[in-house]
Parts: structure tokens; C-alpha cells; sequence
């Protein structure tokens, strides 16, 4: 399964890509997977972007995820990860930083590592440049390999879908299977 | 005979919002009294006392046709408050006389007598005790004794004030009551008269199985009331718990690790009591009495309940910290709200979920970071315009559906990692992000935003039309487009038809 490759107990992964090419529909599969076994999430939302209503009907039990919105508050942001990487009992602990992602020194990004571990949470980071760096023990780039649309004539009437690739940046531990995962969303 | 009970007395308080009104302005017995809800001039009456009863006021009525009826009515707003604190005295006098009986609502209440007879004599001699109970908290009870609680109920409206129904008497004490005396689910009454029936003799006598199957339950409800028959199981009421520990100290406390040790110790007490009876503390009030003369209380609600000692002490203790008593203290009293102890989600294929108190310690420090009003379980409103979503507060979860859950989950997870992966997310702008649209044949062509926006449209499609609240200040409407622009990004381009402005809404990514 995608998601158990993407996420593990104790690890930090980090999904970098711009904007519509596929990060967040890969987060929102994320935690569908999560709270659909029952597990806790807690998403770290910067830049207020999350919306619920696209999340519920992908599948997300609403009701086991915790929105923390920063409100472009990056330093606390950090802060709230920081506390909830080490609260033991969530499944997934998401930060989506956005399009200005903060600057995070190395060592503040493993301590988050570490902090990660002893809980046993997995971490994962969005944005659209990295932020943690060698810290994650998986980084994965987004792109959007192409957009289906639908409709009678040259006039397009509806968005199909978007086809996106996910590319393995760097990758501790045992290979990935392939070096670029397609992935189909629909809209 | 109900779960093993043979008689069954029911305390019956007619007219109850009006009568809990007369309890708190005794004055008003004298004169006809109407509850009346609502805001002039559409006042309708809720409950009338029995002088204005006399004269026609009758539950449902308009203000004005009541006061026609009855020119001197004294008519007072129905306080939900005064209901309230009425229930609970009736229950408590009753309580005075059997450890056994059943809240059944504003006014009525079941009583077991049996085992009550040694005690205070026979069944008349229990009833009128009960109506003296009853008239001691200031309320006018009639009482019905019967072998089942549809009987008794029965009893309690026709009759004496203490109608004894003697055993093996109920069917044939019924019968000759008018079907008018008792009320009936909407519809009932008519379908009632339009078959002939006019005393609960005519509905018993009718085969139950033909009643049931043209009126379904309610029809089965009323017949099983006609003929005195008692099905539903005996539910005890119990008085509420309270759950509060206090000390008084011989000596005055100015200092707050101080005042902290005693309140840890009052707190030991509290919650062994509430982990006794399987419950944890949801709000805990503190309320302590000062050297002055006066009182210093807080009230500490917590993101989750618990019950263990140290956290609750150490947000007592920051609460004190943030407000300080003004005086030193002499005396300190804790009270806990209780809620039931949710089971421990130590399901088979489930993950651990936080401690509670590592939670409600995580859940606070987040709301210190970001503010309260920014984190909680996000909640979809039932409503066509975008962006319609609140926060909830966080509750861990609750029970996790079993159906999704376990290896059936995991291989459904499976199955979707070889067909199409998910729905495509979007990325909401808070706010949307106003833009300037070129069109071309209706369509947009071009999307300027300033600083750094100024791009073709490749393809779009649309427009979706939404538009609500038309009826009220709160309209909106507006047609939304999917365009994909010539820097590769796939957006929702929103265009106000109230203002004729164009946004961007939010990102498909």
C-alpha cells in the first residue's frame, strides 16, 4: 500500500512539490488511510488551507483529525508540531507549511526527528520547497504528469482528473519500488 | 405487573407548567393562571391552572382567545427554570415515601409500592401520602394505584383525588372512560371517532393485531392502554450525585503552593470518589472562601475529561496562578462536574490513542500557540456555499467505526493502491484572492492579480452556478470555473454575481 510506504511509525517524510502537482491530494490519501484504521492525525495547517469539505469527501474520518490552523504563524506552527510529535498516540502528524515555508535549522529538524521516534508518530512535511532536509527519512518530489478533461467539442465542460508522479528525492532503509509512482486523482 | 412490581402508584401534576409557576407565586392559586410562550401578539397558551381551565383556557390557545375566555387570566411566561426545579421536588417528595418509582416526565411520576404496605397500611392510606408529600413542595398531585402503570396513569386523571383501582379491576375500571379524557398522538383521536369508538371499552374490545396493523405502533400504544396493559420495562430515577469535596481551615493561607497542597488533597478525595462510580471530572469548579469575608471562585474546564490527580492539580494551579485569590483563604470547596468515563479504545485492530491527560495538556499548549478558536476536529456545515466550515472541540476521536477498521480496511487500502489513487484535494484561499478576469465569449481568457500574477488560461471549464440565502440580507451567488493557466496551476476562479467580481477561491493540488 502507497500510504504504508509513505508513512512509517517513528519517521519523518517529507512530500515537496508546487502547486498542483498532486502534494495535497497525497496528504488528504494519507489521512484517509490513517483515520480509516481508527488512528488519530493531527495536521498542522500554516497558511489555513485545509479544506474539510474536499477532505470529507475523499473519505477522511473528520472526527479523528486534529486542525491546528497557524494562521501564517510559522514559529508557532513549529511549535504546535514540535508538541504534537511528542504526544505519543497519533497515528500522523502533518505540517503543511505552504508556499513560504519557514526556515528550520538542521538541528531544530532533528530533534524533530528524534522526537518523532520516541513517540512513535509519523511525521510528514508538505511544501513547496524543502524544509527538513536529511532529517526525513523519505523525500519526495510532486509533479503533475498531466489534466483530463471532459466534454462534447473543443469546449471543455468538466475536470476529470490529474495525473501525478511522485519522484523519490532520497530514501533511507530499503529501496523504493519503482523510482516514480503514478498516481491517478480524481476530481 | 412491570418487572415484578404488583401495584403501581402514578402522582399525576395536571397543568404542571402552570403549576410550577403558582409554586414560586403561591398567590396565583387563587386566580386563573395560563403559562403562555412566544412573543405578543403571537402568545399561546402553554398550561393552564384548574380555575382558568374552568373557564375554556385549554393548552395551544391564542393569548387573545384566552383572555376573551377568561377576562381576569393572569398570564406569566412559562419558565423552564421553575419546570426544572418543580420535576425534581416532586421526585424528591415521592422519593420520601418508595425508594422505587420512574421519572415519566414534567409532572408524572411512577411510584413502586410494593414491600410499602407493613409500613404505611394499605394502598389509600399510601396514595393520600403521597399527596401530602407532594402539596408539602407546593404541588397539587392526584394520585391513581393500580397494578400497571397504564392503568394507574388512567386512574390518576378521572376519578377521586386518590383513585385506588383494586387488583383484577383495571379492564373493567377503564372501560366506561371517555376516549376524550386521555390525549392522543395527532391524527389518533380523529381516526377514533371517524371508527365509532368513544370509551376505552370500544378500543380494548378491538383484536390488537388488526389495531396494530392499521395504525401501526402509536394504534398498538393506545390499545395496550385501553386495556390496562403494561409493557415497557420499570426504569428507576435516582437523585443526581453531588460531587463536591470541601475543608475549612484553622488557619489562613497566603501563598499559592500552599493553598495548591490543600486543594491536591481535596482533590485525592474528589476524584477517588468519581473513579468509584466510573465517572471523570469535565469541568471543575473551585470556590474558596477568603479571610475578607467574601469568596474567590474559578471554574477550570478541561479540553478532555479526566480524573487524574496531578493534571487537574496542575490546572487548578495555573488557573490560581493567572487569578490569584484577592485575600488569603480560609476555607476551600471543589466540585466536579461528571461525565460517564469513555471505554478505553483498546480495540483488537486499533492504534493507541493519547492518554487523556497527555491530550488535554497538548490540546491546551496548542491553544495557547494558536488561540482556542483555531484548533479542533474540523466540521462540515450542511450548507451549498463554499468555505461553509467550523471547528469542533476535539474529542480524540470517539469510538472508531468498526466497519472501516481492522485488516478489512487495510486490504480495501490495498485495492486503492491499484486503481485510481483519491479525489483531488484543493488548497482554499483565506480570503479569496482577488483577481482582474479577461473573457472572451464569456469565458475567461486572462487572470491579472497583483504582484505577480498575470497569466493566459490554457483550458477552463464551467461555470457551476451556486447561489443561496436569496431570501434574506446573506445572499450570495456565483458561477465557478476550473482553469488551468499558462504557469502550469490549476485553480477555482469564482465570479460574484452580486458584485460582479472575480476571485480566486482556491487551488486544485
Amino acid at each position: 500500500m502507497l500510504v504504508d510506504r509513505l508513512l512509517r511509525q517513528g519517521a519523518m517524510t517529507e512530500i515537496v512539490g508546487p502547486l498542483s502537482s498532486g502534494r495535497t491530494s497525497t496528504l488528504t490519501l494519507c489521512l484517509r488511510a490513517v483515520t480509516r484504521r481508527g488512528g488519530l492525525a493531527a495536521l498542522v495547517d500554516v497558511d489555513h488551507a485545509f479544506d474539510p469539505r474536499s477532505a470529507a469527501a475523499a473519505g477522511v474520518d473528520l472526527g479523528r483529525v486534529l486542525w491546528v490552523r497557524a494562521e501564517g504563524r510559522r514559529r508557532s506552527a513549529l511549535e504546535a508540531v514540535d508538541l504534537l510529535a511528542r504526544c505519543p498516540g497519533f497515528a500522523l502528524v502533518a505540517l503543511d507549511v505552504g508556499e513560504s515555508p519557514p526556515r528550520l535549522p538542521l538541528a531544530a529538524a532533528f530533534r524533530l526527528r528524534q522526537a518523532a521516534r520516541r513517540s512513535g508518530v509519523a511525521l510528514l512535511v508538505l511544501g513547496s520547497r524543502p524544509v527538513v532536509g536529511g532529517a526525513a527519512a523519505l523525500s519526495v518530489l510532486t509533479r503533475r504528469d498531466r489534466l483530463a478533461w471532459a466534454g462534447p467539442g473543443p469546449v471543455p465542460r468538466r475536470l476529470v482528473g490529474m495525473r501525478s508522479g511522485l519522484h523519490v528525492v532520497r530514501k533511507q532503509g530499503a529501496p523504493w519500488p519503482a523510482p516514480v509512482e503514478r498516481l491517478w486523482w480524481t476530481a | 405487573m412491570v418487572d415484578g412490581l404488583s401495584r403501581l402508584a402514578c402522582v399525576r401534576v395536571e397543568g404542571f407548567a402552570a403549576a410550577a409557576l403558582e409554586r414560586c407565586e403561591p398567590a396565583l392559586r387563587e386566580q386563573p393562571l395560563a403559562a403562555v410562550t412566544g412573543a405578543p401578539p403571537a402568545m399561546r397558551v402553554v398550561e393552564a391552572n384548574a380555575r382558568a381551565r374552568a373557564e375554556g383556557v385549554r393548552p395551544g390557545l391564542p393569548d387573545a382567545e384566552a383572555v376573551v375566555r377568561c377576562p381576569s387570566l393572569v398570564r406569566r411566561p412559562a419558565s423552564a427554570e421553575a419546570e426544572a426545579a418543580a420535576r425534581h421536588a416532586l421526585l424528591e417528595a415521592c422519593l420520601a415515601v418508595s425508594p422505587r418509582l420512574e421519572d415519566a416526565g414534567p409532572g408524572l411520576v411512577h411510584v413502586a409500592l410494593d414491600g410499602l404496605h407493613r409500613l404505611f397500611g394499605d394502598d389509600l392510606e399510601i396514595g393520600r401520602r403521597l399527596r401530602r408529600r407532594a402539596r408539602a413542595v407546593g404541588l397539587d398531585a392526584r394520585v391513581g394505584i393500580a397494578a400497571g402503570r397504564a392503568a394507574a396513569g388512567v386512574a390518576a386523571r378521572v376519578g377521586p383525588l386518590v383513585h385506588v383501582l383494586a387488583p383484577g379491576t383495571e379492564r373493567a375500571a377503564l372501560a366506561p372512560v371517555p376516549l376524550a379524557t386521555l390525549e392522543w398522538p395527532a391524527g389518533l383521536a380523529a381516526t377514533f371517532a371517524r371508527w365509532g369508538l368513544a370509551t376505552l371499552g370500544d378500543l380494548a374490545a378491538l383484536p390488537r393485531a388488526g389495531v396494530g396493523a392499521r395504525l401501526g405502533a402509536t394504534g398498538l400504544a393506545a390499545h395496550d392502554l385501553a386495556a390496562g396493559v403494561d409493557r415497557a420495562p420499570f426504569r428507576p430515577w435516582t437523585p443526581p450525585p453531588f460531587w463536591e469535596e470541601a475543608q475549612g481551615l484553622d488557619w489562613e493561607i497566603g501563598t499559592l503552593p500552599a493553598l495548591v497542597l490543600v486543594l491536591e488533597r481535596a482533590l485525592e478525595r474528589l476524584c477517588a470518589r468519581l473513579a468509584a462510580a466510573h465517572l471523570v471530572v469535565d469541568v471543575l469548579d473551585v470556590r474558596l472562601a477568603l479571610a475578607s469575608g467574601g469568596h474567590h471562585a474559578r471554574t477550570v474546564s478541561l479540553a478532555a475529561p479526566l480524573v487524574d490527580v496531578a493534571p487537574l492539580s496542575a490546572l487548578l494551579a495555573l488557573e490560581l496562578e493567572a487569578h490569584p485569590p484577592p485575600a488569603p483563604v480560609t476555607g476551600v470547596a471543589l466540585s466536579a462536574r461528571a461525565v460517564p468515563r469513555r471505554a478505553a479504545p483498546g480495540r483488537l485492530w486499533h492504534p493507541p490513542a493519547p492518554a487523556p491527560r497527555d491530550l488535554a495538556a497538548v490540546l491546551a499548549r496548542l491553544a495557547l500557540l494558536v488561540g482556542g478558536a483555531n484548533v479542533g476536529t474540523p466540521v462540515v456545515v450542511d450548507s451549498h456555499r463554499p468555505d461553509a466550515d467550523t471547528l469542533a472541540p476535539f474529542a480524540g476521536g470517539g469510538e472508531a467505526d468498526d466497519g472501516a477498521a481492522g485488516p478489512e480496511a487495510d486490504r480495501a487500502g490495498d485495492a486503492e493502491a491499484r486503481t485510481p489513487a483519491g479525489s483531488l484535494a484543493i488548497r482554499r484561499l483565506r480570503p479569496p484572492r482577488p483577481v482582474e478576469v479577461e473573457t472572451r465569449d464569456g469565458r475567461p481568457s486572462r487572470v491579472r492579480a497583483a504582484p505577480a500574477l498575470d497569466a493566459a488560461v490554457v483550458t477552463c471549464a464551467g461555470p457551476w452556478r451556486l447561489s443561496g440565502h436569496w431570501w434574506d440580507t446573506d445572499a450570495w451567488a456565483r458561477d465557478e470555473w476550473d482553469v488551468e493557466l499558462t504557469d502550469r496551476t490549476l485553480w477555482r476562479l469564482a465570479h460574484d454575481r452580486l458584485t460582479n467580481s472575480w476571485a480566486l477561491d482556491a487551488v486544485y493540488d
